[in-house]
């Protein structure tokens, strides 16, 4: 090999290792992390709605020995495909807004048919033992109504999108989710004008091609799979501290598929590198060798 | 010749792929080392839990341990003014509560969330341990275990049997207190056994909390090796 072609090829190998950690980053963070069908898979995959449905039956169990309100109040005027909206909809709206589609974020569920069943018992309640239907009443309807509202909502609210949205964390990112597709379009022109320059500068020896792309690829890979090793074989994200069933399972879930969706990506980088490398190895076997090494 | 300088050019080769991979190890370190000093705080509490779960079984983390080998006899010999105090895990049931005056007798576990409400008693983890000195806190629901709590009366005898020990209260006062005020849940200096409940309301949650405080008649530990004989 060239010396002048040697020193331009480490800089654009160490360039091009660099663009395709940032390409592959970054498209990940665009189809996985900020994609709503990664939210869908996870709650399909996790049955978050049925977590939810078991966490909110043990609240309002729970609630019974309090209030004296049956749990079957709450729990038959819900059921699991309505939660399954209620989360499918806490992300649509969370992704509507970080994406410009809507001004706010607020999470919203039909309690119709709650609301008529708490109203319905407690009228009940009142007519049988002679309790007085006054404003006291009224306020007590109201109070359950809005406690158990309160509590669906948060339930359902797996991704905690709303937490998010009130902390400001949504109103933060908005304005970068406009940047995310032009950053993954300039990082695969990156690459590709990287590739391109190795490409001429290694125009005659096809061979060293392979060596350079090969090793940025297989460095680019391994730079990306060791966080991903390290989090797996640490089982790094179990030690999450909400266990509330459907958070926990939530959050877990989506760090896990980024991770393994990561870790494929850095896998198929890595091969493709292994690959390059053998390639050089039988193309430079069958090449007669440079007379003028230096 | 030929083969030669092909033999010679492999470490070329090999030792440039160890520099960059060893280059861009570094400039990647160089480069997170600041983003990363900052969110590692964040990162260690979000990540703390040292109790490894798996998504997939639904629980919450809580292990709720039964005891049903506590004696519920106060022995007549065997027993010591001092010993030793076994502090239970979040979640273990530890102790038995009972007070004759209104035939009450229920398990209490150390902590409190809505499944071991379920079970029985509940015990601050932020209160003192039964046997040590300060302020025992324990509370239960009003429509299960404590329905009868405000029967208690100044003079009733309150009896707590552990796994190290007997310890006996007596009621020397009923409270009524609003859920924000701390006042009967913080520490103490003396010995002292608080026991509280919500106030009974006909449908819905009151914001009241009916107690009763009791001080420390006697405590007899068991001498090593009775109890669970």
């Amino acid at each position: 090999m060239k010396l002048k072609h040697y020193i331009p090829s480490v800089i654009l190998t160490v360039l091009l290792v660099f663009a395709l950690v940032g390409t592959t980053g970054v498209l990940l963070v665009q189809h996985v992390l900020l994609n709503a069908d990664t939210f869908a898979t996870v709650t399909e995959e996790q049955a978050l709605a049925d977590k939810a449905y078991a966490s909110l039956e043990s609240y309002f169990k729970a609630r019974e020995n309090s209030t004296g309100i049956p749990k079957e109040v709450f729990l038959d005027a819900i059921d699991k495909e309505a939660l399954q909206e209620g989360i499918a909809g806490s992300t649509k709206q969370a992704f509507d807004y970080l994406h410009g589609r809507s001004d706010s974020f607020a999470l919203t569920m039909d309690f119709t048919e709650m609301e008529a069943s708490v109203r319905a018992f407690f009228e009940d309640y009142a007519d049988t033992n002679g309790y007085a239907k006054d404003e006291i009443y009224e306020q007590k309807i109201a109070d359950v109504t809005a406690g158990a509202e309160d509590k669906i909502l948060f339930t359902v609210d797996t991704f905690k999108f709303s937490v998010m949205y009130q902390n400001g964390w949504l109103q933060k990112a908005k304005p970068y989710m406009k940047y995310l597709s032009p950053a993954a379009v300039g990082c695969v022109v990156v690459t590709l004008l990287l590739l391109l320059m190795l490409v001429l500068l290694h125009r005659k020896q096809g061979a060293h091609l392979c060596y350079w792309a090969g090793l940025a690829a297989l460095i680019a890979g391994l730079l990306l799979l060791a966080p991903c090793v390290y989090v797996t074989a640490t089982d790094y994200f179990s030690g999450f501290v909400i266990k509330d069933p459907q958070i926990f399972a939530a959050v877990l879930g989506c760090l896990d598929l980024f991770t393994h969706r990561a870790m494929t990506a850095a896998v198929v980088m890595t091969v493709l590198g292994v690959v390059l490398l053998v390639l050089f190895g039988v193309l430079l076997h069958l090449q007669k060798p440079e007379p003028d090494t230096k | 010749m030929e083969q030669k300088k092909k033999k010679s050019a492999l470490p070329v080769y090999i030792l440039t792929g160890v520099f960059l991979a060893v280059l861009c190890t570094a400039l990647s370190a160089a480069v997170l080392a600041v983003p990363y000093d900052k969110v590692r705080s964040y990162l260690n509490i979000v990540f703390m839990d040292q109790m490894k779960l798996d998504p997939s079984t639904g629980t919450n983390g809580l292990v709720i341990i039964e005891n049903e080998d506590i004696p519920t006899e106060k022995p007549s010999e065997g027993l010591a003014d001092e010993g030793d105090i076994i502090r239970p895990a979040f979640g273990e049931q530890y102790a038995v509560l009972q007070c004759d005056a209104i035939s009450l007798s229920v398990p209490v576990y150390w902590g409190s969330s809505a499944e071991l409400l379920e079970r029985g008693a509940c015990q601050s983890s932020s209160s003192k341990v039964i046997g040590e000195v300060g302020n025992v806190v324990i509370d239960a629901h009003v429509n299960t275990f404590f329905a009868d709590l405000s029967q208690m009366k100044t003079g009733d005898e309150v009896v707590l049997y552990t796994e190290y020990g007997v310890f006996t209260y007596q009621v020397t006062e009923q409270v009524t207190f609003e859920n924000t005020d701390k006042t009967y849940v913080l520490p103490t200096e003396e010995d002292r056994l608080t026991l509280y409940t919500c106030e009974a309301q006909v449908l819905g949650t009151s914001s009241m909390r009916l107690g009763v405080l009791c001080e420390l008649v006697s405590k007899a530990f068991y001498q090593t090796g009775e109890v669970q004989e």
